[in-house]
């Protein structure tokens, strides 16, 4: 075990809250919910021309914040540690190089960072963020694929009641919603391309589903 | 065989492309472009079906979703057989293969026809109430003979081979049709920058265009239909849906449309392909340009092949270039009849007469007829047809002038073919599927769409307006409408000039009279595919069914799965007559969803096989595959169940099972369990108000068991939660009842105290959870950690932050099994690394995987409850000798306080949580089983309680029991009884519920 980072009963006093690195070091190899899929594999084995384009991006940071968008001290010190603002608009996000920030109800957003930066910016945020909030590392929960291609807007509609017309739904924006059976959280990152978060536990269910959804049009899995 | 009824050219048919088909084992030729009804028309075929009831020989009628007889079994295989396919709408492919569903053995040879004859006497109208509800209990017999004698089709009996999916739309104006009405107002949408979708069922858009000989601009109507669909193709943001039926207009504008993407390609969708999809639109205005359906005339024997609609009759000359048949006479209350002879004469064949109702006709359309020379006897009708099999003549008699006598004397006219048109019914079957109720107007003789709350725009022959320019017009100003409506700029479409017509008023008649009263002449149709006649309706207003509702019920007129889309007015007509009343005093008739019969495949989708129902798996799942699980639905949970080795039954592992945790260590994955984070200065003082014990002086580092209650009193949830910071908590909850704890939670904290600041996080999937257990689960948990895991620095119900297997993880000291147990978490990621390493280290002490149903043995032998198996929404804590986790010392209130305080709940006598131990040890109460004290008293017994959880326990060599007993904490040592259904009886003794380790040392240790 590496640096662990345990606070102190002192410092946890101070905080009032539990934080723990839960990453553990180099030589144990996370799975992301879609390990067994072999994505790697697949990208090499699988088809390479198609209307549906899959990528997970495994083993990210995730944290969700709770807060209160009117306190403006909580406001200005999330844009101090991550870099970008609050996405305070319903329905949209921010993004600034590896960080990420979804828009998920009045008083609730989804930090995505780079998988070894939870830690270190959680902690940023118990030493810095005044009132009440709560942080969460939701990481081990969840999982993100990045969903592009000519079709990408046709499986969309199949699989949710969302209208994804740009003029509704431009790049940006986010949406969290039923998904088949199960739920997403979508954003628009660009004309044909999208991300999706997307619960561990359903991972697989939705892996199926895309794959049965793509079948006219095609799917590529990208490593 | 030739295609007798083909003409040399003409039609939107392919004559280069020749497809061949089977109709009831015969093989025919068609055409690319046909339907299989005008392939079938093409070669002669009259019979298409036996009727329902009488068992009557039955032709093709009409050419669209309104026909009633041609209603065939399609299939090639047994997998891809599809009922209720109505041959007018689907195309023809190469190698279809069709059957009549209706006639048995076959239409032709109909051993029912006989029977028929005398079937029409024993089956009354009526029947459905008066026979076959009666006796109630024989229904079921009734049912299935009633179900083949009428041959309703049949679904295949082998898995069908195809896909279906859905898919969700959403525009700004869904056009609904796309006839001159609906092309117009989707040209005028689409130019005003509108997003538009169109859909029309049949396999190109054109509608009523496609089977006209009128001129726009001087030109084919389809050239017109040409520029326009293609014009509209190149919009990016219309959508064009042929093959596409709107079945269901529902509320806030949302509509289901069903296309059928390969229903004419092949038996079987092509590889990768979707047979049939449905597109749910969301749209913001709709505008329906549905048209309208001919009505036929009913008149002695309407039904003998060879009698059609004369819309129909020109459909399949112009469209397909079929004539179904040599002498035509038509019969017809308006102008538009006419066009059939016109057509029919056209194509070279003999017109015998045109029948005309009115006494006086005069419009454009009579006069070409006559200029043509052909044969118009005016102020008479059709009152009966003969032949069996096809026609071969008609009755004409003079009529008196509001068409209710017959007056004059009966010619017998030779042909083979009757078109008859009683006018046209505006199809607002969609309209009224919004619940607005359609209107009567004179003047259309038909019902035009109500009033609406839908943001809906109607054009065309729904408005009862059949005249192509009108209906054009109507269409560009409800395109218009839609635009200023959406506040877009209004935009002009040049429409194309057509030849104005001018047409005369038609005749309101229905039912042509016969020389004899209605109830003996010859049967007169209303509605064939329910063989409804004129006579049945006429009894069914005798007999006191007046208003149309329960006239349809009597006679079950409209029934069918073309819902009486030619019948229903005439039998309107028909019962106001009887009833001297008006058709709108007889009432209104409705339609619901769907239009069309819909395959089941269309309707679910994808969620079907794998993907019914989602399947959610924890980190550790394959591991559990690869060791043999059999796994138990938690929820949408996959749980292993059991582990079973080679040659054990079921019961062998569990006791294998049990016996490893009880003597040494056994692993269970319990990433399943709800779990919520819970921060903020008041989530102490939260807890403490939704759990019904205390929460002020938990430490932190500490783990508490709870109970959660409604505001019944009623527990509905149970579970540990620990104090992970002064204002940090996790709650842990049942499986199957996290979603709902979250929500609770969240409800309480928005609606009844949002004062309090906490917040709440759902982690269930973040963390995963393996559960050692068992006297060597300290060894085992110590090979991995470098921390202090012993008895003094970790005590029972302690969590600790450490590291296992390298990995950080918090672990929680926690039982549910009154071994000493770890609950290991750590980051889901991380879940099967840590796992495997347990399960390497833990060889030693034959580390043993359990699953579910040891978990419930091992916690009953404690006597530890399952929320949802000993707790039925009915049962307080007291009940369950819980009251240790009631706290009524809060200075707060909490959930259940006061339900579980009421009168009833704290009555004597309450059922309430035993134990129970069966004198013979080795007899295990089934679960369920209801307990009475004395099971030799007079019957019925008195129950006195029941069995929640029962097993076999192999660590203490007999069988235990939880149940409720009336007052049972009171009764402990009395003998209760369970009688068995086989007559047996068990008796037990109630006793505590703690069977293993009463003093509760083990988990201590």
């Amino acid at each position: 075990m590496s640096e662990m980072n345990n606070m102190t009963a002192a410092e946890s006093a101070a905080t009032k809250a539990a934080v723990m690195n839960q990453v553990p070091g180099p030589d144990v190899e996370g799975q992301s919910p879609l390990h067994h899929a072999d994505f790697a594999g697949l990208a090499k084995r699988g088809m390479q021309e198609g209307g549906i384009h899959l990528r997970e991006l495994a083993l990210l940071g995730h944290l969700t914040l709770r807060c209160d968008s009117s306190n403006h001290e909580q406001v200005a010190c999330v844009a101090a540690i991550l870099g970008v603002s609050l996405p305070l608009t319903p329905l949209t996000s921010a993004e600034k190089g590896a960080y990420s920030i979804r828009w998920m109800s009045p008083d609730e957003w989804l930090i995505l960072v780079p998988g070894l930066e939870a830690f270190s910016i959680e902690s940023q945020f118990r030493d810095a963020m005044p009132g009440h909030y709560s942080l969460v590392n939701s990481s081990g929960g969840s999982t993100v694929l990045m969903l592009s291609g000519d079709n990408a807007v046709e499986l969309l509609k199949k699989s949710t009641t969302v209208d994804w017309h740009l003029s509704e739904f431009p790049v940006g924006k986010v949406v969290s919603t039923l998904f088949a059976k199960s739920t997403a959280t979508i954003r628009r990152t660009g004309d044909q391309c999208f991300e999706l978060v997307i619960r561990r536990s359903f991972a697989d269910y939705i892996w199926l589903w895309i794959q049965d959804a793509s079948l006219e049009y095609g799917l590529v899995i990208k490593a | 065989m030739t295609q007798r009824n083909r003409l040399t050219s003409g039609g939107r048919i392919d004559r280069s492309t020749s497809l061949t088909f089977t109709y009831n084992g015969k093989s025919y030729q068609g055409y690319k472009g046909d339907t299989l009804a005008s392939a079938m028309l093409a070669n002669g075929i009259d019979v298409v079906a036996r009727s329902f009831k009488y068992s009557r020989p039955r032709g093709i009628v009409a050419a669209g979703a309104e026909e009633p007889n041609a209603v065939l079994q399609l299939g090639a295989t047994e997998a891809t057989q599809v009922p209720n396919v109505r041959a007018t709408q689907q195309e023809l492919f190469d190698g279809l293969v069709s059957s009549a569903t209706n006639g048995w053995p076959s239409v032709d040879t109909d051993v029912m026809g006989m029977i028929g004859k005398l079937g029409g006497k024993m089956m009354p109208p009526g029947f459905y109430y008066k026979t076959f509800m009666f006796p109630e209990s024989s229904w079921e017999t009734y049912e299935s003979m009633i179900r083949k004698a009428a041959g309703m089709g049949r679904a295949p009996r082998e898995t069908d081979p195809d896909t279906y999916d859905s898919i969700n739309q959403h525009c700004d104006v869904m056009v609904v049709g796309a006839g001159p009405a609906g092309l117009a107002a989707a040209l005028t949408a689409a130019r005003g920058g509108a997003r538009v979708i169109i859909a029309d069922e049949q396999n190109e858009l054109g509608g009523s265009l496609l089977n006209s000989v009128a001129l726009l601009d001087g030109k084919p109507a389809a050239d017109w239909v040409h520029d326009v669909v293609q014009e509209l193709g190149t919009f990016e943001d219309v959508t064009l849906l042929p093959r596409s039926t709107v079945n269901g207009y529902h509320d806030h504008n949302f509509l289901t449309i069903h296309e059928r993407q390969t229903d004419h390609l092949a038996d079987s969708a092509p590889a990768k392909m979707v047979r049939q999809r449905m597109h749910r639109v969301r749209a913001k205005w709709v505008v329906l340009a549905t048209g309208a359906h001919e009505r036929p005339l009913v008149y002695a024997n309407n039904d003998v092949p060879g009698c059609m609609i004369t819309g129909a009759v020109s459909a399949y000359i112009n469209r397909y270039g079929v004539v179904p048949g040599n002498d035509l006479v038509v019969m017809t209350t308006n102008d538009y009849g006419y066009q059939a002879a016109l057509d029919w004469a056209d194509a070279g064949r003999n017109v015998v007469a045109i029948v005309d109702t009115r006494s006086v006709a005069n419009g454009d359309r009579v006069e070409a007829a006559r200029q043509r020379g052909i044969n118009v006897i005016t102020g008479s009708a059709v009152i009966e047809v003969q032949g069996s099999k096809r026609v071969t003549g008609v009755s004409v008699a003079a009529l008196n002038s509001s068409g209710t006598q017959i007056v004059g004397s009966v010619t017998k006219l030779k042909a083979d073919t009757v078109a008859t048109s009683g006018g046209w019914s505006p199809v607002i079957h969609l309209s009224c599927h919004t619940g607005s109720r359609p209107v009567w107007s004179d003047s259309v003789v038909g019902f035009l769409p109500g009033p609406t709350v839908q943001r809906q725009l109607t054009a065309g022959g729904i408005n009862g307006q059949y005249e192509t320019a009108i209906a054009l017009q109507e269409g560009l100003d409800a395109g218009q409408q839609a635009l200023v409506k959406l506040g877009l700029a209004v935009v002009n479409v040049i429409l194309p000039k057509t030849k104005a017509l001018h047409v005369a008023a038609p005749m309101s008649l229905f039912h042509i009279p016969h020389l004899k009263p209605t109830s003996q002449a010859p049967k007169q149709f209303v509605d064939y595919q329910t063989d409804v006649t004129a006579a049945g309706i006429e009894i069914a207003c005798r007999e006191g069914f007046e208003a149309i509702e329960h006239v349809k019920r009597y006679t079950a007129m409209g029934f069918g799965t073309d819902q009486g889309k030619l019948g229903n007015i005439n039998g309107m007509a028909v019962a106001a007559k009887a009833l001297n009343k008006t058709i709108p005093e007889t009432g209104t008739t409705v339609f619901r969803p769907n239009y069309t019969p819909i395959a089941f495949g269309a309707i679910i989708g994808r969620h079907c096989g794998a993907l019914f129902e989602p399947e959610r798996y924890t980190a550790m799942h394959k591991w559990h595959v690869e060791q043999g699980a059999l796994f138990e639905d938690v929820g949408q949970w996959k749980r292993p169940w059991y582990f079973p080795k080679a040659g054990e039954t079921m019961q062998q592992t569990l006791n294998r099972e049990c016996l490893a945790v009880r003597n040494s260590v056994g692993i269970l994955d319990a990433s399943t369990l709800g779990k919520i984070d819970i921060q903020g200065k008041d989530a102490r003082e939260f807890l403490g108000r939704v759990y019904s014990n205390a929460w002020a002086k938990l430490a932190v580092g500490k783990c508490r068991y709870g109970l959660m209650c409604g505001e019944d009193g009623m527990v509905f949830d149970d579970g540990v939660t620990a104090c992970l910071g002064e204002n940090h908590f996790l709650m842990t909850t049942t499986t199957g009842g996290a979603a709902h704890v979250y929500e609770w939670l969240e409800i309480y904290h928005q609606t009844e105290w949002p004062e309090l600041e906490v917040y709440f996080n759902t982690v269930t999937d973040h963390w995963s959870t393996a559960t050692i257990t068992g006297p060597n689960s300290r060894k085992l948990l110590a090979e991995l950690t470098e921390s202090d895991v012993t008895n003094d620095d970790f005590r029972f119900m302690d969590w600790k932050q450490i590291t296992v297997a390298g990995v950080p993880a918090r672990v929680f000291r926690i039982s549910f099994t009154g071994e000493l147990s770890f609950e290991i978490n750590v980051q889901a990621n991380y879940g099967m690394y840590v796992w495997e390493k347990l399960i390497e280290a833990g060889k030693k002490y034959d580390l043993t995987p359990y699953g579910t149903e040891t978990m419930h043995i091992l916690r009953a032998e404690k006597g530890f409850i399952i929320a949802g198996q000993d707790t039925d929404g009915s049962v307080h804590p007291y009940d369950l000798g819980m009251g240790w986790c009631v706290s009524n010392q809060k200075p707060f209130s909490y959930i259940g306080k006061r339900g579980m305080n009421r009168s009833d709940c704290t009555r004597e006598n309450r059922k309430q949580l035993v134990g129970l131990k069966t004198k013979d040890p080795k007899q295990v109460i089934p679960e369920g089983s209801a307990a009475v004290l004395n099971p030799n008293a007079p019957k019925p017994l008195s129950i006195e309680g029941h069995i929640s959880s029962s097993y076999w326990s192999e660590s203490l060599g007999h069988s235990i029991a939880m149940g409720f007993i009336k007052g049972g904490l009171d009764k402990m040592g009395d003998t209760v009884y369970y009688p068995m259904a086989d007559g047996t009886v068990i008796e037990a003794e109630i006793c505590s519920p703690i069977f293993f380790d009463p003093k509760g040392e083990r988990q201590n240790v």
